[in-house]
């Protein structure tokens, strides 16, 4: 009788439906289908040359949680995360709230020149800022060394101690235009009312921004951090072409791991596109249980808040 | 009053010197001078370009060319691609896989011939080679071997390049090497591994780092370090599943005296700041044009070097010599290789190639005396032609013949055990490297994150036969017969090159 109701509604409403095929397709070609494969090659002893593979069932699985480069490559996503998403998220709250002031003269250009980067190849970003950084004749090292800041050159993208920092710079320079213009549409749920009866009590521009805008824009950090955090675990365009991991490992995060054993294993080897499956498998789920946590951060901020309006 | 705008170059200089470019360009000899290609009698019409996938670099400028000229003549559209590596390593699979990939092609540097010949990737030479068996004994003593590109006595893999090549030497800025001192290192006269740092520590005192490499690309580590422990004394192979293997006892031997020794070489380098600054940023490619910038004084690096300078820098001034040894009792030490053909430029015909006849033609040009000869001529001692007998007419400069001869009095050919045995091509396949590789140890001893050269060295050591223990089970569960004491070649004389004979005495 349900079952039939159902088959009724569906039928009733199959123009709907059929709406939703094109999409559906896309969707699972797209999206489920990888999914899916990507498991089903994370069983195989599979080097992607031949058309013969081996199922080894979770064989992959065991051997990468004995990997310590695995399990180095993993901290160093997330390390990665955490050095640029809480920088970018400053940096472009700030900006975007001294953007918004509509007597700022130039504002537009402002916005602009600071979304310029979002919007640059990072292929060229990634050459212009090796050449930058150069320790050999780079402008920045130069600059350095003639206002007396340091007396050697300073090997930002090869020395192991710097080099993730020095990306890291690279990353939050290139996206935090993109972070502005989200804190901007945050901003615009502020309304004016509130500026207006604010400057008439003599309410201060930093108080303001204290005690007013920031409790109102604070429920799209979450969304903001979301998206800037899963931004900040798929770094590897910037990263392999300025270090490819290097020097030794230092900033081989996830992605460049997976690309190296499934595409460009060492001289002498095969690739093992089951083994980088499975990789990729264990850090799209830390992925996705990262989305989570935020997603219930979310819910539960806007629960307390429709509490506190109703209180 | 203003002037009018002064471009840089006049009306009546620009005229003149765009002529004098067409005249130059259209009035320029083809670079291959192949007059005759001797075509196949009998060719089929052509079903659509004929296609070709190599490596690309300086055979590829050769074959780019060449092709052209060979469609004309045989009334065929051809299509010539050369990729790196990393790049033909990704494609050829795909292409193969869904039924594009071309007509010919070399085969991945990870990948043994017997495992393209096990998945039907390619298909017998010798059917579309007229004349094969007359062709083939044109060809010098170690261009077909079972194993290498002849699989159960059917040839597979058409050679045409030699690989008698010294793959790492020191090159250097001769200038330079005048001002401190040393203008008596040269091909006839390399470095001991004290002069090479003092050399390296006097240049860059007077104002120039001393030595550049690519240190980016973990593998430079590997075959500098390689290269010197070799030239050492060390009696190992040089690429892929044999660097690091001492063929005298069939295991990897990263940690014996030659390879700390080399190791700490360049680490005492590092040490005295003679490295240039940021070396471990910089891909080889790059390393190389900082050279002809004036920027250091020595380089480690191959042959391709050279034709490479002369057109991009031709006033860039510069020798080059052996690898450093430790001391002039071992100048005379070799560098060694798997073969006397380059496995890695070896050419197979696609299992569904359109126009097999049309690459048959052409390999079969290839491999005559004509076409060594138009190879050698563009090849150089970058891509060196398989046939000695051809270098010695080849038009080669001071430098170019100097890395030949290196090449012929210095490097000598290793023994195999795929030639040995051909189901050790099982073991490669099973074979999972450690994910530290030599090169990435000895990049990670230069950075200083990892310490201990020796127990480094003895960690990758052991973790590498272990490796190779793994996959020699795992062959054998699969049926392969094959055995450790198929890496052990007691018979090896490492200063005679080892062939047929040799072979024939296990």
């Amino acid at each position: 009788m349900k079952n039939r109701n159902i088959a009724s509604r569906i039928w009733e409403a199959r123009i709907d439906y059929l709406f939703l095929i094109p999409g559906g397709i896309i969707f699972s070609a797209f999206i489920i289908f990888p999914l899916v494969a990507s498991f089903y090659y994370s069983t195989l002893n599979w080097s992607g040359f031949s058309e013969l593979s081996e199922f080894v069932g979770l064989e992959n699985y065991r051997e990468l949680l004995q990997d310590e480069f695995f399990y180095g490559a993993f901290k160093r996503s997330f390390i990665f995360m955490l050095i640029t998403v809480p920088v970018q998220m400053m940096l472009g709250l700030v900006l975007a709230i001294i953007l918004n002031n509509k007597f700022l003269k130039l504002s537009t250009l402002f916005r602009a020149m600071i979304f310029l980067p979002v919007v640059a190849p990072i292929a060229v970003i990634s050459i212009v800022m090796a050449l930058l950084l150069s320790p050999f004749n780079g402008p920045i090292n130069g600059l350095f060394q003639s206002l007396g800041v340091v007396s050697g050159a300073i090997d930002f993208l090869g020395s192991p101690q710097l080099v993730l920092w020095s990306l890291a710079g690279i990353f939050i320079w290139k996206w935090t235009g993109l972070t502005m213009v989200y804190w901007l549409a945050a901003l615009q749920t502020v309304p004016d009312e509130l500026y207006e009866a604010a400057r008439l009590d003599g309410v201060k521009t930093w108080q303001q921004i204290i005690y007013m805008v920031i409790p109102i824009v604070a429920p799209f950090a979450i969304v903001i951090s979301l998206i800037s955090a899963i931004h900040a675990l798929n770094v590897f365009p910037l990263v392999q072409a300025t270090t490819e991991g290097g020097p030794y490992f230092s900033s081989e995060v996830m992605e460049v791991y997976i690309f190296r054993t499934a595409f460009a294993p060492s001289s002498g080897q095969f690739p093992r596109l089951g083994y980088a499956s499975a990789a990729g498998v264990l850090f799209g789920v830390a992925v996705m249980g990262l989305t989570l946590l935020q997603v219930m951060a979310a819910r539960s901020t806007r629960k307390r808040r429709q509490e506190a309006e109703l209180a | 009053m203003l002037e009018p705008f002064k471009g840089l170059v006049s009306r009546r200089k620009f005229l003149k010197s765009s002529t004098a470019f067409s005249v130059a360009t259209f009035a320029s000899p083809s670079i291959i001078n192949a007059a005759n290609f001797m075509l196949p009698t009998g060719l089929p019409a052509p079903n659509g370009p004929l296609s070709w996938l190599d490596s690309g670099g300086r055979k590829g400028k050769f074959h780019k060319a060449a092709l052209a000229d060979y469609g004309k003549e045989a009334g065929i559209e051809v299509i010539y691609d050369g990729l790196p590596w990393s790049e033909l390593g990704k494609v050829l699979p795909l292409g193969i896989r869904n039924g594009s990939a071309p007509d010919t092609f070399c085969l991945p540097n990870n990948m043994e011939g017997a495992v393209a010949v096990n998945e039907n990737w390619v298909q017998p030479i010798e059917d579309y080679i007229q004349n094969f068996q007359e062709w083939k004994a044109g060809f010098p003593e170690g261009s077909f071997i079972e194993g290498i590109n002849v699989f159960d006595g059917v040839t597979y893999g058409c050679p045409y390049g030699g690989q008698r090549r010294y793959d790492d030497a020191v090159l250097f800025n001769q200038n330079l090497m005048n001002e401190i001192g040393y203008n008596h290192i040269g091909a006839t006269r390399g470095f001991t591994y004290d002069e090479m740092r003092d050399a390296a520590a006097k240049m860059t005192k007077a104002g120039t780092p001393g030595i550049i490499i690519g240190g980016k690309a973990a593998w430079r580590w590997s075959t500098a370090a390689t290269h010197l422990a070799q030239r050492s004394g060390a009696t190992v192979g040089t690429w892929g599943l044999w660097q690091g293997m001492n063929f005298e006892k069939g295991e990897y031997d990263y940690a014996s005296d030659h390879y700390v020794e080399a190791v700490e070489l360049l680490l005492a380098m590092r040490d005295d700041g003679s490295f240039f600054p940021g070396v471990n940023s910089l891909i080889p490619p790059q390393a190389r044009e900082f050279m002809t910038q004036g920027a250091a004084g020595m380089i480690i690096q191959g042959p391709w070097n050279v034709p490479i300078w002369q057109d991009a820098a031709p006033n860039f001034n510069f020798g080059v010599s052996p690898v450093a040894a430790p001391n002039e009792s071992a100048f005379g030490n070799p560098l060694y290789n798997p073969s006397l053909m380059q496995t890695g430029n070896l050419m197979y015909i696609n299992r569904q190639a359109k126009n097999p006849e049309y690459v048959g033609g052409y390999l079969r040009w290839l491999g005559t005396l004509e076409g060594q000869v138009a190879y050698a001529n563009v090849g150089t001692c970058a891509d060196p032609a398989l046939f000695p007998q051809v270098l010695e007419q080849a038009k080669l400069t001071k430098p170019e013949r100097e890395m030949i001869e290196m090449g012929g009095r210095l490097v000598r050919i290793h023994p195999n055990p795929s030639v040995r045995n051909s189901d050790v091509a099982k073991v490669a396949v099973a074979f999972k490297q450690p994910t530290l590789s030599s090169g990435h140890a000895i990049q990670g001893l230069f950075t200083g994150q990892l310490s201990g050269i020796r127990d480094t060295l003895q960690g990758l050591t052991d973790a590498r036969n272990k490796a190779l223990d793994d996959a020699i089970a795992k062959a054998k569960t699969d049926g392969a017969k094959v055995d450790r004491a198929d890496f052990v070649f007691s018979n090896w004389n490492p200063s005679e090159d080892y062939g047929p004979s040799q072979y024939a005495e296990l």
